[in-house]
């Protein structure tokens, strides 16, 4: 009788090793245009990032700043997500209260007796992009200054009238050159870059930066609420 | 044989080399770097994260396993004084001046490739660092003079990077066949 022939079928460690290469490429490539896990790899990485971005923030530091002619009044585009609210400026009033020991209830005239600060600045989009503005208004550390902070606050929110929201760790808020402005490029503040009061800083990205606010609460602690863009995966840090 | 340290840094330099591209390109579509908003986007298939934030995520994640890893292994390179004959030389140089041994001259070749991948590594590292932190290093945006030449700097990397590393394979398979390029991983 004759013996069956049985094909060889060993699969050299060669081929193997090919085999096992090309299948953790093709994982690789099989992620390529989706999201593939990236909001575990956020919620992973985020808090170590933070700690270095924390550590690498010096509050006394000025971000660098730049001559007037310098400016790119076409460069800065207009974000806004959803829209532009007006606002009577003799009606406003910036709220700021919270952990403080005297609330303030501030109008636009107030606000513009207090100290004038101006700086041309690099302001820097998480898309990007970035485009050299000027802006002029009250730092925000004399505001939180006259509202008498708690000892516990550690945290400060700010809420906008289009529904914007934004949290900002009081260190970052009390930076020189983190301002409440009311001018841009030398005029007063056009009302879709969020007249009559926004955010301005060169040391966050612009997500960060919150027009049209209206009100300033300063918090013992970051809530599960912690932006707009935030809630929906955006780091919170986001400093620069 | 390499030795497995060789290995271990080919591994997680390339998986996380591919990560910082994909993630990369996903950022880029945002704002192009060329032509803003109405500017030519990336084809989804090259990119990672999904949106934005996710291309972020994971860029600022592996950008940790590459840059440690470039760092160890150029710890390990001078330690074990590697540097001094695993890269590109004065003899190689010769050899592509004087020598009509082919083999010879794709050795010299592949050298000077692998050898010039590291500074464009580390120029990706440092403009992006200047990217990421502009206002604490505003010295890095400096060195290439505005914003936009710093991301065209730290986008054109990739190109560069992926050309190179290209060359380095075909090159290395020439030189020292499938052997040498499967030594590199297994």
């Amino acid at each position: 009788m004759d013996r069956i022939q049985v094909p060889r079928r060993q699969l050299l460690r060669r081929h193997f090793l090919q085999l096992s290469g090309l299948s953790s490429v093709s994982l690789l490539l099989g992620g390529c245009g989706t999201p593939l896990f990236e909001d575990l790899v956020g919620k992973v990485s985020e808090p170590l990032n933070q700690k270095v971005e924390t550590l690498l923030f010096n509050p006394e530091k000025f971000a660098p700043e730049f001559p007037v002619s310098a400016i790119e009044p076409e460069a800065l585009i207009i974000n806004s997500f959803n829209f532009t609210p007006q606002i009577d400026p003799a009606q406003f009033r910036l709220v700021v209260d919270g952990a403080v020991n005297k609330s303030l209830s501030l109008s636009m005239a107030e606000i513009q007796q207090m100290p004038l600060t101006s700086m041309v600045i690099r302001h820097v989009c998480v898309e990007g992009w970035a485009a050299i503005v000027q802006w002029g208004g009250v730092r925000l550390r004399d505001i939180i200054h006259l509202a008498q902070p708690k000892t516990e606050a550690k945290y400060v929110y700010f809420k906008s009238a289009d529904g914007y929201y934004e949290s900002w760790d009081l260190a970052s808020c009390m930076h020189p050159q983190t301002l409440m402005a009311y001018q841009k490029n030398g005029e007063s503040l056009p009302v879709e870059n969020g007249a009559p009061l926004r955010l301005a800083s060169p040391i966050k990205l612009g997500y960060k930066q919150s027009k049209w606010v209206t009100n300033i609460i300063l918090s013992d602690r970051l809530l599960p609420v912690k932006g707009y863009w935030e809630d929906q995966g955006y780091e919170w840090y986001a400093g620069l | 044989m390499q030795a497995i340290a060789a290995k271990i840094f080919h591994w997680v330099n390339i998986i996380s080399l591919f990560i910082m591209l994909t993630s990369g390109l996903q950022i880029y579509n945002a704002n192009p770097v060329f032509g803003g908003r109405a500017g030519w986007h990336i084809p989804p298939i090259f990119t990672l994260g999904g949106w934005l934030a996710g291309g972020r995520h994971w860029h600022f994640a592996a950008m940790w396993l590459f840059s440690l890893n470039l760092l160890w292994y150029g710890v390990y390179v001078l330690v074990t004084r590697r540097w001094r004959h695993r890269f590109v030389s004065d003899k190689d140089i010769k050899a592509l001046r004087l020598s009509q041994n082919q083999q010879r001259r794709a050795y010299a070749w592949h050298r000077i490739v692998y050898t010039a991948i590291i500074p464009i590594l580390l120029l990706a590292i440092f403009s992006g660092i200047g990217m990421y932190k502009p206002a604490q290093f505003h010295w890095i945006v400096d060195c290439f003079g505005d914003w936009q030449a710093l991301r065209v700097v730290h986008f054109v990397t990739v190109p560069i990077v992926v050309i190179f590393s290209l060359t380095h394979f075909l090159l290395g398979r020439r030189v020292g066949g499938d052997r040498l390029i499967e030594s590199m991983f297994w």
